[in-house]
């Protein structure tokens, strides 16, 4: 600053100067260019010659102080200049480095305290909770169904029309320490609280993993599809005879990339499909059940192939039971409206081997599916009373096939449908549509009305029906991915029933279902 | 049921002979990347040489209460080489992974090597820094990296105080008062050694790193002998950085044998050439004196002498709310 205040000064001071001198300098007339006074000068000082020459030796004197002056100061700030220039641009580049580093510090902190944080998410998959390590997930779903059913014909004598809240489930499911996955499915719809699903699952690889607790046995297509995903409101004749959830501990995995799948497994056992499922065992001897799906095209390029597929599956066990307070037996078969039509006696009970066999098959392709399957329930039963049947081999079969056609073109899919746009009308937009048809027809072994009278044989005639064909079609319609809304007609009709001319299965069942679903 | 428990039983069997490659984990502090590179090649031709096993040795490297930290959140360590006893002591007492009297099971308190606190100045020391004194002075910006997280950090925050104690016969108000100054010209703090390395070396920030020993001469042959200079100071502190085997892990992973190895040969002649030849102080007298020539002579004091023990050190400076936490104020 000094330097500059003196620099000031001295320019000043010789601008000043050069200023005056020209007023003495010109030929006597000078003038201020602000219109001041001027002096004149007398013309001796123009040239240097006449005039004070004492006065002349001095001003040229300070001239040249001057000169020197001026040349001193622009010497010296030529040499500091720079060197301060450099002395700040030196302490700002610091600054910026710090700033920058103390950035870059702070995103790594902000990076590591990231990488400790959980995660949550929402969205159409339900509720995901995991740790920043990924080694606890937990993940929180839901079904909700609530159906209606609307009986024709029946005379009001056995299907009661109504609503129901056919599925309340919360579906906590979640992974511990990467490859320990669990399953706990608690069902609220209904008259009572069940544990359907309680299970964890070992991966120690995609072709090896270890499931043990209570989950759907593996015999079933159209059982062993979640219950969010299927086509009608309840499941086929065919079904029927499968086995539903029970207790066991099962061997499974995926080979050549999914090509095919199998499960291996041993379970307490459960008599043929049935809405009440066991949490207890009720019998030594325990059910050996195995199934082996087949995709052979599922990695090749050829689309058309790639939905195909097929396999069998099967159930093993020797049922004897444990007390005479249980039968082993399943307690009816039921149409699709939910009634029985097929009963066992009072006091028949299951008395020895008890196998099944499905093979089944799907298809796949574009907006069409296809599924179907055949069962085989073959089973020992006995009745206790005096002259009773014994050990019969009752051989059930059934069968089915179900297909479906997305109108508005998504893909059909055994895991549910995803609209390709949200139902929204204000944009134009409907969800997806897709008309379902099965056929499905059950066959229970006629043996069973043979006996010297209806107590002595396994069923009576003029209770149950030895046979049930059933058709339904329907239309589903999915709004977004979580929520659907179905309608379909079920006609069975039965065979074989002797008894009272109304009701189910003396008249035909003709239901018209609804139901809307949120699952996520 | 019985054929199929056979079976299960099988299979297990299988799975269990499929896992048989040797696999270490070393948790370690932030500037001992290198010698852990050159040690554990050498261990793994050792060991593959003694029982024709292959060994493999991850490292994990970060502040040495950082690791520490994520050792006790359930990194699966099998062997921690950590800057103080005291994060390892950590480790026992809040995740009982190891035995308290682990730092007894090998010689000379588990400290395989030693280390110091040197300064790292620029080439030509345009500050003139030669001793604490000088890094305390207005104008002289230090680098360091954080104590609450650095063990380097630590040890180097405990010899600045040591000299300041020294220096003013013990008068802690003093020690107290030289510290405040010197954390006054730390612009800003890393997480560990290796992060105030860069700082100091990479960014170009600051006059002056107060860095482990081996860091700064690391620091000498990675950017060049013609950037820095290693001044050392007239007092630092004698860092002992320990090793143990983490029990529970490595009886899980069944490594507990190869990890006692691995450790006891850091002891050996091998891994003492390889602790010198990375400017770690080695215990091995022969091999010490073999590589004199890579250490200058110090005077240094030790955590006990200066500070009761680690334990001591911890909770008075570094435990939440202790003296550092009072003294420092970020500059931004």
């Amino acid at each position: 600053m000094k330097t500059i205040k003196l620099k000031q000064l001295v320019i000043a001071a010789a601008l000043g100067t050069q200023f005056a001198l020209p007023a003495y300098a010109a030929d006597g007339a000078a003038t201020g260019t602000n219109g001041t006074a001027t002096v004149e000068i007398p013309a001796f000082a123009a040239d240097g010659s006449g005039g004070n020459p004492a006065q002349e030796a001095e001003i040229k004197a300070l001239k040249q102080q001057i000169d020197a002056l001026v040349q001193k100061v622009n010497s010296l700030e030529q040499q500091r200049g720079p060197a301060e220039q450099a002395a700040t641009i030196s302490d700002l580049d610091q600054q910026v480095r710090i700033l920058q580093r103390q950035r870059e510090i702070d995103q790594d902190a902000a990076a590591a305290k990231a990488a400790t944080a959980p995660k949550i998410t929402l969205g159409a998959n339900g509720f995901s909770f995991s740790s920043a390590d990924s080694n606890f997930v937990t993940q929180i779903h839901g079904v909700i169904q609530v159906d209606s059913r609307t009986f024709f014909h029946d005379d009001n004598a056995k299907g009661v029309d109504g609503f129901l809240l056919r599925r309340a489930r919360p579906i906590l499911s979640g992974t511990v320490y990467r490859d320990f996955d669990y399953m706990f499915v608690p069902d609220f719809g209904g008259s009572t609280v069940q544990i359907f699903d309680a299970y964890l699952n070992y991966r120690y690889a995609p072709e090896f993993q270890v499931q043990v607790g209570k989950f759907k046995s593996p015999v079933g297509i159209e059982a062993l599809q979640a219950d969010a995903n299927i086509q009608f409101n309840e499941r086929s004749l065919a079904t029927d005879l499968v086995p539903n959830r029970d207790l066991g501990l099962a061997l499974k995995g995926d080979l050549y990339g999914g090509a095919a799948s199998y499960t291996v497994g041993i379970f307490n056992g459960v008599s043929d499909y049935n809405g009440t499922t066991t949490n207890q065992f009720s019998q030594n001897n325990k059910a050996l059940v195995s199934r082996l799906i087949f995709q052979p095209w599922k990695n090749t390029d050829v689309n058309a192939l790639r939905g195909f597929g097929f396999g069998v599956a099967g159930s093993y066990e020797n049922d004897q039971p444990a007390t005479n307070a249980t039968t082993s037996l399943t307690p009816g078969y039921t149409t699709d409206g939910q009634q029985k039509f097929f009963t066992y006696n009072k006091n028949v009970y299951a008395s020895g081997v008890h196998w099944r066999l499905s093979p089944q098959s799907y298809y796949y392709y574009g907006p069409f599916g296809l599924l179907g399957e055949y069962v085989i329930s073959d089973q020992r039963v006995s009745n206790d009373s005096t002259g009773g049947s014994k050990n019969v081999d009752v051989h059930n079969t059934a069968w089915e096939v179900a297909g479906s056609w997305l109108l508005t073109g998504e893909d059909a899919s055994y895991n549910g449908i995803t609209p390709r746009q949200n139902f929204d009308p204000r944009l134009n937009q409907w969800g997806a549509w897709q008309v379902v048809a099965r056929f499905a027809e059950l066959n229970v072994d006629s043996d069973v009305f043979k006996g010297s009278s209806v107590n002595t044989s396994l069923a009576n005639p003029t209770v149950s029906a030895d046979r049930a064909q059933s058709w339904a079609l329907g239309l589903n319609w999915y709004l977004n991915k979580n929520i659907r809304a179905d309608v379909s007609f079920s006609h069975t009709t039965f065979g074989g029933y002797t008894g009272p001319t109304t009701g189910v299965p003396a008249q035909s069942e003709n239901v018209l279902f609804t139901r809307v679903q949120l699952a996520f | 049921m019985k054929y199929f428990l056979n079976l299960l039983l099988f299979v297990a069997l299988a799975m269990a002979a499929n896992a048989a490659e040797i696999k270490l984990l070393n948790v370690s502090y932030d500037p001992t990347r290198e010698l852990y590179v050159e040690y554990n090649a050498a261990f793994a031709k050792y060991w593959k040489a003694k029982t024709g096993d292959d060994v493999d040795i991850s490292q994990s490297h970060g502040g040495s209460g950082k690791q520490a930290q994520s050792v006790i959140n359930g990194l699966e360590a099998d062997v921690v080489t950590l800057a103080l006893a005291y994060d390892i002591d950590a480790i026992s007492t809040q995740a009982r992974l190891l035995p308290a009297n682990w730092q007894k099971r090998l010689p000379d308190n588990s400290t395989p090597y030693t280390s110091t606190i040197v300064f790292l100045v620029r080439k030509g020391n345009p500050k003139g820094i030669k001793d604490w004194d000088d890094v305390v002075k207005k104008g002289v910006s230090v680098v360091v990296a954080n104590p609450k997280t650095s063990g380097g950090a630590r040890w180097a925050y405990l010899a600045a105080y040591a000299y300041a104690l020294e220096k003013n016969n013990h008068d802690d108000a003093a020690a107290r008062d030289f510290i405040t100054k010197l954390y006054k010209n730390v612009p800003v703090l890393d997480s560990g050694a290796r992060g105030s390395t860069v700082t100091f070396a990479q960014r170009q920030i600051g006059d002056v790193l107060l860095a482990w020993e081996n860091e700064a001469h690391l620091a000498l042959k990675e950017f060049g002998a013609d950037k820095f200079d290693i001044v050392t100071p007239s007092l630092s502190i004698l860092a002992e950085p320990p090793v143990t085997i983490v029990d529970k892990n490595a009886k899980r992973h069944h490594t507990t044998e190869v990890a006692n190895e691995y450790l006891k040969y850091l002891y050996s002649d091998e891994g003492q050439e390889i602790a010198a030849k990375n400017f770690y102080r080695p215990r091995n007298e022969a091999i010490a004196a073999k590589y004199a020539a890579n250490f200058n002579q110090v005077k240094l004091v030790t955590v006990d002498q200066e500070f009761g023990g680690w334990t001591k050190a911890q909770q008075t400076h570094f435990a939440d709310g202790g003296v550092f936490d009072q003294i420092f104020q970020p500059q931004n």
